[in-house]
């Protein structure tokens, strides 16, 4: 208002005319409520909830930010999914082709149809992999901006240096085998009636290990324990008497090795002929047992090699190399590194936990983690398995190709099948699913949440286009009428009354 | 008696009316002239020998003083409220409007929203400008309102310089009036004119401040200040104001004239005598009160509650808290930390129980200025802040801190920069002991980080001899350059071993910060006086500011409304009495012209009477 001089007789009528200006003024006042929908231009008119607004702008703010993350994660999370049951069905393929009952024809590269479908499959598996979500590598643990694997063709073949899958392959199986041809084992000439057989090291990871002896032979007594065990035959066996001697293989699994005595000359696989001195008949089983162990060598061990060589290349970090050359005497593994070993997972290897890699926030106090990494149990038992199926091939001359490949191959299959108490990917599958569970729930929490918010907040500083329009509605009539009144009172002038 | 006798009361009559109708054209003519009180002649009867006459002696102005003095009482009132309901309106606008994108709280949002996103993909590059351009236009509003608050108060400033001038003006042109009036004591139409102006500059000196105003014999007026000194007399004083041109936080009023940043108003009497009326706040009322209100209290309110804002928002992400260790010695115990990383104004912080089992909290401050030392003490006597000066090495840290609190508690300095507590007495207890100092490594391998610099300095609040390092801080707190030039390091905080791409630990600590983190701001920011500090998060804060400035700025206008119908109403009041009713003056001149009527008709009468007694002589 403005404060006119004292004693003006213009006193009342500024007055009204200042009453009528206010009257426009709300008047204007109503009329930008109604054209902004806003209650308030400033905080101040939003009165005593003026800080209400501002806790409800932050709470609004953060929901919107929990949807972005809800929105990303959940991409993600699609992303990996889809990836994973490509794995899934291509680890199915795989399983499919070596379990099922082709003839064993290798083409040009020594491979069978399972195994040069393995190197399409595997090829499908890392691809899988590197998968993106934006720019990010999902499959990296935390290091999102490097892709998860390398190539297929370094993994196999080495780059450069570094040695790929089918070389440490090579190297492990000529460790496995020895220079002897017997997988490390020592079987050295009868001594009298006694035969021995024995690991050439105690400490050596390398070959067959002795894991013991039962003898069925009439009269044979056994001595010593794994490693280093005799059979002394205190007469002769029995014509169908039984020996058999234990043996575990690199990749742990056990192949028994059973010897009968037989009166029949010469002998049949897996026999020993009994002579009347029995001398002469434990030098016959000596020579059985050499035979014996030296087939297995041809054709179980290569298998459980090439097995134990793919697990120490994609299982284990940093990788497992045989301390050579020479290779064939070596007794010890050590770290490969990444200037002579390929890498073949360049993602971040950190201690977190594997989901805890990837987090997203989707609520004020639920954090979803949906991390994957390529080397997690399952997934690295997968390549691990369909690439030593890729990595090994057979030479059409070998007699034995054709066992070590059954011996492969039933290996590879129970493992792709999955190993009871191991990790599955089906196990990952259902973390994230569980994820993407919570983050459903998040998100139709925070959509109710934000729904009451945005009502409270417009309930603030909103305005209804009703009561604007009624109350402009009765400051319209208001405001006719005092103007009507302003000028008929101003024609009440004695004035006006005056004769002439 | 005769009838010449008759002839001149007639005339005197005639007389009277004339100066009646002049008075009534003044009126009517002036009906509607700011300050122009009605006048009605004055009339006194006459008589010689049994002759009865009117005679004109004058104007009188026809005036209520008692509403007169309440109504300059009530204006001074009524352009306080006016002016400092108009000038937080403009502090409003510095806050913007709500939900709007300049609005208060809005970049604050928007940067906590971008850390969420950059939490959910920290790799991504365009998350990570994303987040920090949104960390820029935070700090950029608070330099935006930081700014508009203390334009604001360089516009009160000039506000207050022209009304000082204004003033001036008033009191020279009352002083001037008196003069005349002494020169010229008539009650006549001139010395009216004369008061009429006289009252017209009082009421503009009272919309400038508070007055008081003692009418004396003579026509004079004397007035006063609100604490009883005297502005005019016969002579009037003469306010000056040195304007400072354009304030900035730091500028405060003082008065002490060496540490005084703004001007001040001062009173020089004709004598020569010299008073600061602020000093001796002498002005407690009218548009100056508004302006220096708003100046001295309101505007820097509302700058240290964005100050602290910034202060607090940035300590969360860069302060970091270490505990002690516990530590024994024979049969007393206590607690050991380092404390060689605490920057000035960094804080380590004991709390003990004495022997009546109440707890204590000690906060030791580092405090390198000796001019700001010791710190004042906060209201409640359990919660101690000591300032300890650090550049005199260990040894001095620690002597100070036995000095000041070595009746319960026994520091000592066991190696390097470690400082070890213990209790002094067996009846103490040392509950904790911890450091909390600021991280200026972008890559300490935590997720703290200096995020935000003031100017290349690290924000902790140090306190020096010139004030606290918060004072202003939201006019220069920017994002550290370094983070500029490297957005990575909203990711990266380690080098060894590198923090890989897609972790979020540092984005979701900035996040958790500043969503969660329970700060504790100054209560000066707060609600200002004696109130203890606030402690919430950096939204419960804005919320807080935002209710206390919706508030005040509603109490503003209430009061405006409140006095307008206060000044409304004296004015009415004052207008019934003193203004000029048309209506009033229009029956005045039918009576006039009728009077005049009559005494023409007494006229006609003795002449013909006289024709009468010619004849009959004849």
């Amino acid at each position: 208002m403005t404060i006119s001089g004292i004693g003006t007789g213009s006193a009342l009528a500024a007055q009204n005319a200042q009453a009528l200006v206010n009257l426009q003024n709300k008047l204007d006042q109503l009329t930008q409520q109604l054209s902004t929908g806003q209650k308030s231009q400033d905080y101040a008119g939003l009165g005593s909830q003026a800080g209400l607004t501002v806790g409800l702008d932050a709470q609004l703010s953060a929901l919107t930010g929990y949807g972005n993350a809800i929105s990303l994660a959940g991409t993600n999370i699609g992303v990996v999914q889809n990836a994973l049951s490509e794995i899934g069905s291509l680890n199915g393929a795989v399983v499919q082709a070596v379990t099922g009952s082709a003839p064993f024809t290798l083409d040009s590269n020594g491979q069978t149809t399972a195994q040069s479908g393995a190197v399409s499959q595997l090829d499908g598996i890392l691809s899988a992999f590197n998968s993106q979500s934006g720019e990010n590598h999902l499959f990296s643990g935390s290091a999102v901006n490097q892709p998860a694997v390398a190539s297929t063709d370094q993994i196999l073949n080495g780059n450069g240096a570094q040695a790929g899958l089918k070389q440490v392959i090579a190297e492990r199986a000529q460790a496995d085998l020895g220079t002897s041809g017997l997988g490390r084992l020592l079987i050295p000439a009868a001594a009298g009636s006694t035969v021995s057989i024995s690991d050439d090291s105690a400490t050596s990871p390398f070959g067959f290990k002795l894991a013991g002896i039962t003898s069925n032979l009439t009269g044979a007594g056994v001595s010593g324990s794994p490693p280093s065990m005799s059979v002394t035959l205190g007469s002769n066996p029995s014509n169908g008497d039984t020996i058999q001697f234990s043996l575990t293989l690199p990749d742990g699994s056990s192949q028994t090795v059973t010897l009968q005595a037989t009166t029949a000359s010469p002998p049949g696989a897996n026999q020993f002929t009994i002579n009347p001195n029995v001398n002469v008949t434990a030098g016959n089983l000596q020579a059985a047992l050499t035979t014996a162990v030296g087939n297995l060598a041809q054709t179980a061990l290569p298998a459980a090699s090439a097995i134990a060589a793919a697990n120490d290349f994609f299982n284990s970090n940093p990788p497992q190399r045989v301390a050579g050359p020479p290779f064939d005497t070596a007794t010890a593994l050590v770290n490969g590194t990444s200037a002579n070993t390929v890498m073949w997972y360049t993602g971040d290897a950190g201690s977190t936990p594997a989901r805890s890699t990837a987090l997203a926030q989707v609520g004020p106090a639920t954090t979803v983690a949906y991390g994957v990494r390529a080397n997690e149990p399952a997934l690295s038992n997968i390549v691990a398995n369909v690439a030593v199926l890729a990595a090994t091939s057979y030479s059409p001359s070998d007699p034995n190709a054709a066992a070590s490949y059954a011996a492969l191959t039933q290996r590879v299959s129970a493992n792709l099948n999955g190993q009871p108490g191991m990790q599955s990917l089906s196990d990952i599958q259902a973390e994230l699913a569980n994820a993407q569970s919570t983050i459903n729930n998040a998100k139709s929490v925070n959509q109710q949440t934000q729904n009451t918010l945005t009502d409270m907040l417009q309930q603030i500083e909103g305005v209804s286009s009703d009561q604007v329009g009624a109350a402009i509605l009765t400051l319209q009539t208001n405001l006719q009428a005092s103007m009507e009144v302003t000028g008929m009172l101003s024609q009440m002038s004695l004035v006006n009354f005056m004769p002439a | 008696m005769s009838l010449i006798d008759a002839l001149s009361t007639a005339m005197s009559g005639l007389r009277a009316a004339q100066a009646g109708l002049t008075v009534t054209a003044g009126n009517v003519a002036n009906a509607s002239t700011p300050g122009y009180v009605v006048e009605s002649p004055a009339l006194v009867e006459t008589a010689s020998g049994n002759a009865v006459g009117v005679d004109v002696t004058g104007v009188n102005r026809t005036l209520d003083q008692l509403v007169q003095s309440q109504m300059w009482t009530e204006t001074s009132g009524g352009s306080y409220a006016d002016a400092a309901a108009q000038l937080y309106g403009q502090l409003q606008q510095v806050y913007s409007t709500p939900g709007s994108a300049g609005a208060f709280d809005k970049a604050f949002n928007n940067f906590t929203a971008a850390m969420q996103a950059l939490a959910t993909s920290p790799a991504s590059a365009a998350a990570q400008t994303g987040a920090l351009s949104a960390a820029q236009q935070f700090a950029q509003s608070l330099n935006g309102m930081s700014s508009g608050i203390q334009g604001l108060r360089t516009q009160a400033e000039q506000g207050i310089a022209a009304d000082v001038q204004q003033a001036n003006a008033a009191m020279q042109r009352i002083a001037q009036i008196n003069q005349q009036l002494t020169a010229n004591p008539a009650q006549d139409a001139t010395a009216a004119q004369l008061e009429d102006q006289r009252d017209q500059a009082i009421t503009q000196l009272s919309q400038l401040m508070n007055i008081k105003v003692v009418q004396s014999g003579n026509n004079q007026v004397a007035i006063f200040t609100g604490s009883g000194a005297q502005l005019v007399g016969t002579q009037a004083g003469t306010l000056s104001f040195d304007t400072r041109g354009a304030l900035s936080p730091g500028l405060t009023w003082s008065a002490d004239p060496s540490k005084d940043g703004v001007g001040t108003i001062t009173l020089t009497s004709p004598g020569g005598d010299t008073t600061d009326l602020i000093a001796n706040k002498s002005i407690q009322s009218g548009q100056i009160a508004a302006y220096l209100q708003m100046r001295d209290q309101i505007l820097p309110q509302a700058q240290g509650q964005i100050d602290a804002l910034a202060s607090q928002m940035a300590q969360a992400l860069s302060n970091q808290t270490t505990a002690g260790t516990a530590v024994t010695a024979g049969a007393q115990a206590g607690f050991s930390v380092n404390v060689g990383n605490l920057l000035p104004g960094n804080s380590a912080q004991i709390t003990y129980t004495d022997a009546g089992n109440v707890q204590h909290t000690v906060t030791i401050v580092r405090v390198d200025d000796p001019g700001a030392l010791p710190l004042p003490s906060p209201s409640d006597p359990n919660q101690q802040v000591v300032g300890v000066n650090f550049t005199g090495g260990m040894g001095s840290v620690v002597s100070q801190l036995n000095a000041a609190l070595g009746t319960q508690l026994q520091f000592s300095n066991p190696s390097s920069n470690l400082l070890q507590v213990l209790n002094a007495v067996p009846a103490v207890t040392v509950g904790s002991l911890s450091a909390t100092a600021t991280t200026t490594s972008l890559t300490s391998g935590s997720p703290q980080l200096p995020l935000f610099l003031d100017g290349t300095t690290p924000i902790t609040g140090a306190i020096t001899g010139a004030g606290s390092q918060d004072t202003g801080l939201a006019a220069r707190i920017a994002v550290n350059p370094a983070i500029v030039a490297n957005p990575s390091s909203l990711i990266v905080y380690q080098v060894g071993p590198p923090t890989p791409a897609g972790d979020p630990t540092r984005p979701n600590f900035i996040f958790n910060q500043l969503n969660n983190a329970q700060l504790t701001f100054p209560a000066q920011g707060g609600s200002g006086g004696q109130s203890p500090p606030f402690t919430g998060t950096l939204t419960d804060y804005l919320s807080q500011v935002m209710s206390q400035q919706a508030q005040a700025a509603n109490a503003a206008t209430n009061l405006q409304q409140g006095q307008d119908i206060v000044v409304n109403a004296l004015q009415q009041r004052l207008s019934t009495t003193s203004g000029v009713s048309i209506d009033q003056e229009m029956s005045d001149l039918i009576t006039l012209q009728n009077t005049y009527g009559a005494n023409a008709r007494v006229m006609t009468t003795i002449q013909q009477l006289m024709t009468t007694l010619m004849q009959a002589v004849q």
